[in-house]
């Protein structure tokens, strides 16, 4: 044989993990992500650290600037701004990320189903997602929120528990954000169908379920992982404007969205009170960003050398 | 091109009646009833009074009944009264209309002239200072919650140094300068949500039309780098963008809802909030689906635009696509 | 008279062009009336320039497309009145090759996974036994063992079309269709797989079908040669004879084209005028007729049958060139 043989297995996968570590930007967003995570999921550590309290109000305390002890102050009811803030973090990361995977979960599997499948089951689905899309997207989600579950038949103590509000939030996310990954997928998986490499599986007389897992899906998944970045930056938003509006996560339960609730009276007294929440959001989605993109250059298929 | 036409349209109708239902069994499962809302308000009301007011409002009647009665009255062009202010829904509707478009439109021109500017500038200066500064620029634009922006105008601008109003809309007695002065602060927290992404849009067709050979050539040739933007670089990167900006136009209408409430704008948006947390039926329906059928017209827009504007796509089998401009701006 | 391994007899394969937004229907047949066989052990190509319908009528023989009308038989059964169980069979037993050796592997699968996955389909082995067949066809396709971690896209185009053959033979097929094998390749590599395949032949006895525009492969591997014009086949001659004499005006001019085969007498003044028309809008009669040199007036009226024309050969021609001479 004249050609040389390649020194060692190099997978696709790997060949994108190094073409993202060059995206410093995609790098940064990443370690901030995972930095916010921990440090929220750390609020218990923290609170007991610094002997602070986010959640039992303490009235006498009620809006103390920035000292020693409360890092950044003390909110309108006395909690400490920085452990509730942290706490808020964890409802807001958690459901941005349960809602997208959950939304992309939905999206890959009626986007596959629809690119492989073609013909009138491929319009069928089309025209729903179309039709889904339509629907004005936050005037939907408000009244999927503030839907009174009881009149559908849930008991009252399941609707007022904190799980039922946190989930029910999930859920109409979910509901709503399923869109944009199957259309995706469905592109995908439409332009893989006519590739040599599934044409050589159908020609050996493969079921659909061998073409769409060993070939289809693990194709397609770069896509997907980024729409699920992406995903996960609407999904705080919508969250935090829900809250915001009222709707969403409810007290005692608290998520950076609801944290704003009250800001806008707040506003001249307190004005940091406002800022913090949101700046929060603001650092999140950017990151969330700045990885979603960076993923989608380092997943670029003409970059793999197709 | 007509039958295009016509599927596009009725598939539209059909969209806009299935959410009607969607929203009609939706609202009714809000919180409430039109009955309950004037008991609350009258605490002597007694159980037979609101039975009667029940059976009234025709909040007894099923569901289907119930819609059916108001697809009948939309069908001939009634839409009810607002439960709410007690006037007929078209009359409140219409004045909010023109209020969301002035203020949508005004954010629209402005953030489409900045993103194609910005973005272009970014294109022109790829991979430089300038080019990352705006990159960030748009990225805090589409990450940052609306609202969020809205207050901290309201509190630098309205609050601390106190040289605009908090909200509120132009008043009659006010005179030019002062009416001008409710304008600023939603539309600018409305331009940079909006041009964030929109700029990205311009910058990436840009970068791809400056890619291209014939403005290789036209550089080659000596062509100032401004004229050869402007005259031709522009109008093939804009081609995309257009699409983008047929899609904004269904948004004119929809109006932000979030933005309209901080600022207490009295058009669309604050109106279906207003609406669907009054359990407001006629009021709400009217609103979304006039905002889905804007949307939905936009959408068949954006793409009769994306296939006229673009001579690459070929509308019929058998006809050659034609060429992109020459650099001298003629064609081959 | 053996039975043929493949055979088709008035196949037609019609793609429906169906109504889009801007843009009436119509109907693109892409392979019109064509009857052939291909025999235990030989080696057939089917030449013709791309549109001539050679892909399509590959892969509608794999089951890849529906036909429209006409039978496909492999070892004389009928395959549109198969089992499922048969049908698989025959899957098993007629393997392809594509064109594109970077296209035809999938980037996500380590060689040793791409090679084995028709054993899998189908059922042959177990892990261990599939291994080692793995192994042994690495061996015969010349690439080391050890290739078998690899990924396709850290080899060459030769060594993924050499990937291409190994999963081709292993479920231990009867014969290869192999469409357009050479053409993504370089020159020099060309000659590399060409050795290989003739190779293989020799060793496994395999039968082929080479689709094919290249006539020098051709005449290194086939025995006899089919060539297609917009969909028809308008000649079959064993390979001696059609690059010795040809006698349907285009054989005459695909061979024109081609500097030195090596063989016999060139026909002057056959070179061929324009371009192929649309498979949507095929000239009347001959389709040919437009290009030919040799039209008559019949030519544009009546379609000329593929009729015995030599005790071994085969031609659709109102006006065919003399054996021996113009």
């Amino acid at each position: 044989m004249s050609e040389a043989l390649p020194e060692r297995a190099v997978s696709v996968w790997w060949l994108r993990w190094r073409r993202l570590q060059r995206d410093r930007a995609a790098l940064a967003g990443g370690v901030v992500l995972l930095m916010l995570f921990a440090l929220c999921y750390g609020a218990p550590w923290y609170q007991r650290w610094w002997g602070v309290d986010g959640i039992d109000a303490d009235l006498l305390s009620r809006f103390d600037p920035a000292s020693s002890t409360h890092p950044l102050g003390a909110d309108d009811a006395g909690r400490d701004e920085l452990a509730h803030l942290l706490l808020g973090g964890q409802t807001s990361l958690s459901i941005g990320l349960i809602g997208a995977l959950g939304a992309s979960l939905i999206g890959t599997l009626i986007g596959a189903v629809a690119g492989f499948f073609r013909g009138r089951v491929d319009m069928a689905l089309m025209r729903f997602t179309d039709g889904v899309l339509a629907l004005p997207t936050l005037p939907i989600l408000i009244i999927l929120a503030a839907l009174d579950l009881s009149k559908l038949g849930f008991s009252q103590e399941f609707i007022r528990s904190g799980a039922a509000g946190y989930w029910r939030i999930v859920l109409i996310v979910t509901l709503l954000g399923w869109t944009g990954v199957a259309r995706l997928v469905r592109a995908a998986t439409l332009s893989l169908t006519e590739r040599d490499f599934v044409l050589a599986a159908r020609a050996q007389g493969a079921s659909a379920w061998w073409i769409l897992s060993v070939h289809i899906l693990p194709n397609a998944i770069s896509p997907v992982i980024v729409a699920t970045t992406l995903a996960m930056g609407r999904v705080i938003l919508a969250e935090s404007a829900l809250s915001f509006l009222g709707v969403g996560i409810q007290p005692p339960a608290t998520s950076w969205g609801s944290m704003l609730t009250n800001a806008q009276e707040m506003i001249g007294s307190a004005p940091m009170l406002a800022i913090y929440p949101g700046a929060a959001i603001l650092v999140t989605v950017i990151a969330i960003n700045f990885l979603g993109d960076g993923l989608q250059t380092a997943f670029d298929p003409r970059a793999d050398g197709h | 091109m007509i039958r295009f036409l016509l599927t596009r349209l009725a598939g539209a109708l059909l969209t806009l009646l299935a959410l009607s239902f969607i929203i009609f069994a939706l609202i009714g499962l809000m919180p409430g009833d039109p009955a309950d809302l004037l008991t609350t308000a009258n605490p002597d009301a007694t159980p037979a009074d609101v039975a009667l007011l029940r059976a009234l409002y025709g909040v007894d009647q099923p569901i289907l009944l119930r819609y059916w009665h108001w697809l009948e009255a939309a069908a001939h062009g009634n839409f009810g009264y607002s439960r709410m202010e007690s006037r007929p829904v078209m009359e409140i509707v219409i004045p909010a209309i023109g209020n969301t478009v002035a203020l949508m439109g005004t954010a629209f021109v402005v953030s489409t002239l900045i993103a194609v500017a910005l973005g272009t500038l970014a294109a022109m200066h790829k991979g430089r200072p300038l080019d990352r500064a705006i990159n960030l620029f748009a990225y805090a634009g589409i990450s940052v919650p609306s609202f969020w922006l809205g207050l901290v105008l309201i509190y630098v601008f309205a609050v601390r140094l106190g040289l605009l109003p908090a909200g509120g809309m132009p008043q009659h007695d006010e005179g030019f300068g002062a009416g001008l002065a409710h304008f600023i602060l939603p539309v600018t927290a409305l331009v940079i949500v909006e041009t964030g992404g929109l700029t990205r849009y311009a910058r990436a067709a840009m970068i791809e039309v400056l890619g291209q050979d014939y403005i290789r050539t036209a550089r080659a040739k000596g062509v100032p780098e401004g004229r050869m933007i402007l005259r031709h670089a522009l109008r093939n990167a804009m081609v995309p963008v257009i699409t983008i900006i047929a899609l904004g136009f269904g948004y004119l209408f929809s109006g932000a809802l979030l933005i309209e409430s901080l600022f207490a704008w009295r058009g669309m948006g604050r109106l279906i909030l207003d609406a669907i947390m009054g359990n407001d039926y006629n009021l709400a329906l009217v609103c979304l689906l006039f905002t889905t059928a804007m949307i939905l017209l936009a959408n068949i827009g954006a793409d009769l635009a994306y296939s006229w504007l673009d001579p690459r796509i070929s509308l019929q089998i058998g006809r050659a696509p034609k060429k992109p401009l020459r650099a001298d701006g003629g064609r081959p | 008279m053996t039975t043929p391994l493949l055979s088709t007899r008035h196949l037609t394969v019609a793609f429906g062009g169906a109504g889009g937004l801007f843009r009436a229907g119509g109907t693109v047949r892409a392979v019109t009336d064509v009857s052939f066989a291909l025999y235990p052990g030989e080696a057939l190509a089917l030449v013709g320039e791309s549109g001539s319908g050679k892909t399509s009528l590959a892969r509608a023989i794999l089951g890849l497309h529906p036909h429209s009308t006409g039978e496909i038989r492999f070892r004389g059964q009928d395959t549109a009145r198969m089992t499922a169980s048969e049908r698989q069979a025959m899957r098993r037993a007629v393997q392809m090759v594509f064109q594109d050796p970077f296209g035809s592997l999938d980037p996500r699968l380590p060689i040793g996974a791409v090679i084995a996955e028709p054993l899998r389909i189908h059922g042959i082995g177990n892990r261990a036994s599939r291994a080692d067949r793995v192994r042994e066809l690495l061996g015969l396709v010349g690439l080391p063992a050890d290739a078998v971690n690899r990924y396709p896209h850290q080899f060459s185009g030769g060594q993924r079309q050499r990937v291409a053959i190994a999963r081709a033979l292993a479920p231990g097929p009867a014969a290869i269709i192999a469409d357009e094998p050479l053409s993504a390749l370089d020159m020099s590599i060309q000659s590399q797989i060409l050795n290989l395949l003739s190779d293989l032949r020799g060793r496994l006895g395999v039968s082929y079908l080479l689709i094919s525009h290249d006539l020098a492969a051709v005449h290194h591997l086939a025995d006899r040669v089919a060539a297609m014009y917009l969909g028809r086949i308008v000649e079959v001659a064993p390979r001696d004879a059609l690059f010795a004499a040809p006698a349907h005006p285009y054989s005459a001019a695909l061979l024109d084209a081609v500097p030195r085969i090596g063989t016999g007498k060139r026909i002057p003044g056959h070179a061929l005028i324009g371009d192929m028309p649309s498979p949507m809008a095929p000239p009347p009669g001959c389709a040919f007729h437009p290009r030919c040199p040799r039209a008559l007036a019949r030519c544009a009226e009546e379609v000329p049958a593929l009729i015995r024309f030599d005790a071994d050969r085969e031609v659709a021609c109102h006006n065919p060139l003399v054996a021996g001479g113009a």
